[in-house]
């Protein structure tokens, strides 16, 4: 009984021994590589920030607009978002390297795909923000061309504009991952199909209408003013 | 960058003609109507003024499909019942040539620059197609002070309806004069005079295919003049009229190509302007005297109504261009601006704030700068109905006063743009020195 149960506590203990040994060398290993991707981040953070700072980037890129592209408060900083994307990508290597010193199917895998995904994720990412600022631009371009012109709801087509063109980033960046293709794809289909629905139907429904406005202006033009008409033609020039 | 080639059919022109000691540059599009009575002015002109020179009239078009260049072709000038005191030797040469490239003024007066340079033309004149109004004189008096009293750019100087040129008096007119020290009383007014060096200036520059190859190209030419320290000069020409037009159409688009021009010159020449306080007059050639103008009909209501839908929808970009105390301002007259009994007013140092506010904006490029043009539309339409209201019962002479007030105005706040243009943060004491500084001294000072 005592001999079974000394048998059975050296195999345990053999075991931990066998597993300490080597793990315990691998975590050393990935633990001081961690370290090493920390403070690699920290100092390559840290000189990004003095380089940006001595070539003036964000004071350039606020003079160009590029900021106020993005970010209407003009608060981002170039800078800042380098900085911190390259401490984000060395800390996320460091970890990676890592984890491949455990060389294990899970960690072999993890990495794989990881490193698969990653500038899928990238473009997915650099095209939702393309998108998001061509929405905010069209959006505006919408908003102010609709007040100048008298056109009802001009917040709501800017809305509009902004929608769909996000809409469609969003879908491009999903076919990118290959995430809901289906699903993105029917619903961009219906989107467009009932745009293009809703459209025909305004043009047919206001046709008339314009169709009275162009002759009475073509009739105007040729000097045909009937009476009790007022002409919108006038001597003022703005110039 | 280089300047194009002119077209095969001018260079074979010029050929042909080989030299000329003045051009009559006519931009034109569609203006059969008007064109031929411009024409016959421009040969009358140049017959009685100048018989002894050698000169061209020529017509840059841009595509009319009305028969605008035929109209230029068959234009009947030997006119033997104009009065000429000298023969002249030469008839004056006419070509009418459409141009290339971005369809505007600027483009069409680019092609009529080059002709000049090609013929070594010692002094050039440009005037719109569209004129009702001009005469013969109108080119003595804009070749004149070129010719024989050295001067380097002849600007107009009309009598207009008190509600016409609108953009010019809210706009360009006071912002000009504040900015660069000149009074030019009309620096978009069309009607130009240069000598061979300010129009081979502009052939140099490589900003012709932007704002300036449409309308921004008479603020343009008026503002490299006066920045660049060429001689300049104002003549009377009496009334300007012209063609009746819509004065909706391309409204926004015209103060978008008019006051980018603007802007954009103030960010080239802003080493120029910074230090200028107050304004000198610019010489002023010509007999003044008074003439009768056409009435305007304005519709105030819809202006007003154009100004609070704009203040309602486009928040978002006022809020980011204005100052937030102009900001603050606009947002409650918009909200005054039917309360009854009370008539639509905007202040001289609103405005002037407006229009500065935009400008340090779009330096900063704050929003996007089209957007920033194109938001401007229902601000200016509102201060063309304060203006008009105002004005309603006044005499010419008084709307002049009133206009010297808003040009005094925009001088007084310059310090106000020069620290926004700088981009330090308003403090309260820099708004306070812009009111105090627009506080109405002006009378003595007018």
């Amino acid at each position: 009984m005592v001999a079974t149960l000394q048998q059975v506590l050296e195999g345990v203990l053999l075991r931990l021994k066998h597993h300490i040994t080597t793990f315990l060398p691998s975590l050393l290993a990935a633990l001081i590589l961690f370290l090493v991707a920390y403070l690699a981040a920290i100092a390559a953070r840290w000189m990004v920030y003095r380089i940006f700072k001595g070539l003036t980037i964000d004071r350039f890129l606020r003079q160009s607009g590029v900021v106020f592209m993005l970010d209407r408060s003009g608060r981002v900083r170039a800078t800042r978002i380098v900085a911190e994307s390259v401490y984000w990508a060395i800390l996320l290597a460091g970890i990676l390297t890592g984890l491949s010193v455990f060389d294990t199917q899970l960690t072999t895998q993890m990495i794989e795909s990881f490193v698969f995904l990653l500038p899928k994720m990238v473009v997915a990412g650099l095209i939702l923000l393309a998108g998001g600022w061509l929405a905010q631009y069209l959006g505006r371009s919408m908003l102010v061309w609709a007040v100048n012109e008298g056109l009802p709801a001009p917040r709501r087509m800017a809305a509009a504009v902004r929608v769909v063109i996000m809409f469609v980033a969003v879908v491009v960046a999903a076919d990118q991952l290959n995430f809901a293709r289906n699903v993105f794809l029917a619903a961009f289909i219906i989107l467009v199909g009932g745009a293009a629905l809703a459209a025909s139907l305004a043009f047919g429904l206001s046709g008339g209408a314009t169709l009275r406005r162009v002759l009475d202006e073509r009739r105007e033009e040729a000097g045909e003013v009937r009476e009790g008409e007022s002409r919108d033609r006038s001597l003022w020039n703005h110039l | 960058m280089p300047t194009p080639p002119m077209p095969e059919e001018a260079r074979r022109a010029a050929e042909t003609l080989r030299r000329a000691d003045v051009v009559i540059g006519i931009p034109s599009y569609n203006n059969a109507r008007t064109i031929t009575h411009v024409v016959r002015a421009a040969y009358a002109g140049l017959a009685k003024y100048f018989p002894q020179l050698t000169a061209v009239v020529i017509n840059s078009d841009g595509g009319s499909t009305d028969g605008t260049r035929e109209a230029v072709l068959s234009a009947h000038v030997e006119d033997s019942r104009l009065l000429l005191l000298s023969t002249p030797t030469v008839a004056a040469h006419r070509l009418s040539l459409p141009y290339h490239g971005i369809p505007g003024k600027g483009s069409a007066f680019r092609l009529v620059f080059q002709l000049a340079k090609e013929l070594g033309a010692k002094a050039c004149a440009v005037v719109d197609s569209d004129l009702r109004s001009i005469t013969p004189e109108w080119i003595d008096l804009l070749l004149r002070p070129i010719l024989f009293a050295n001067y380097d750019f002849v600007a107009p100087y009309y009598h207009r309806h008190k509600y016409d040129g609108t953009i010019t008096n809210s706009i360009v007119y006071p912002l000009t004069r504040a900015l660069y020290g000149v009074r030019i009383r009309q620096p978009i007014g069309g009607e130009f005079g240069m000598s061979a060096a300010v129009y081979e200036r502009y052939l140099e520059r490589d900003d012709w295919e932007t704002d300036v190859a449409r309308f921004g190209i008479d603020i343009w030419m008026t503002t490299i003049a006066v920045a660049e320290g060429f001689r300049v000069c104002q003549s009377f020409l009496g009334a300007k009229l012209h063609d009746a037009k819509d004065p909706a159409a391309d409204l926004t688009a015209m103060l978008h190509q008019v006051v980018g021009s603007v802007f954009t010159l103030m960010e080239e020449y802003d080493h120029r302007w910074r230090a200028i306080t107050g304004s000198e007059p610019a010489e002023l050639f010509g007999f003044r005297f008074d003439v009768g103008v056409e009435a305007i009909q304005v519709n105030v209501k819809r202006m007003i109504d154009a100004f609070c839908r704009g203040s309602r929808e486009l928040a978002e970009i006022w809020a980011e261009t204005l100052h937030p105390e102009t900001w603050a301002a606009v947002a409650d007259l918009s909200r005054h601006a039917h309360d009854p009994g009370v008539p639509f007013h905007i202040e001289d140092e609103l405005w002037a704030r407006v229009v500065l506010d935009m400008a340090c904006a779009y330096h900063h490029h704050r929003v996007g700068r089209g957007h920033i043009l194109r938001s401007l539309t229902p601000l200016y339409l509102a201060r063309v109905a304060s203006f008009v209201l105002e004005t309603e019962s006044l005499l010419s002479a008084q709307v002049e006063d009133r206009m010297e007030q808003l040009c005094l105005t925009f001088e007084r706040m310059k310090p106000y743009l020069v620290e926004q243009w700088n981009g330090r943060a308003a403090s309260k004491s820099a708004s306070a020195e812009g009111r105090h500084a627009a506080a109405p001294k002006t009378r003595q000072e007018v």
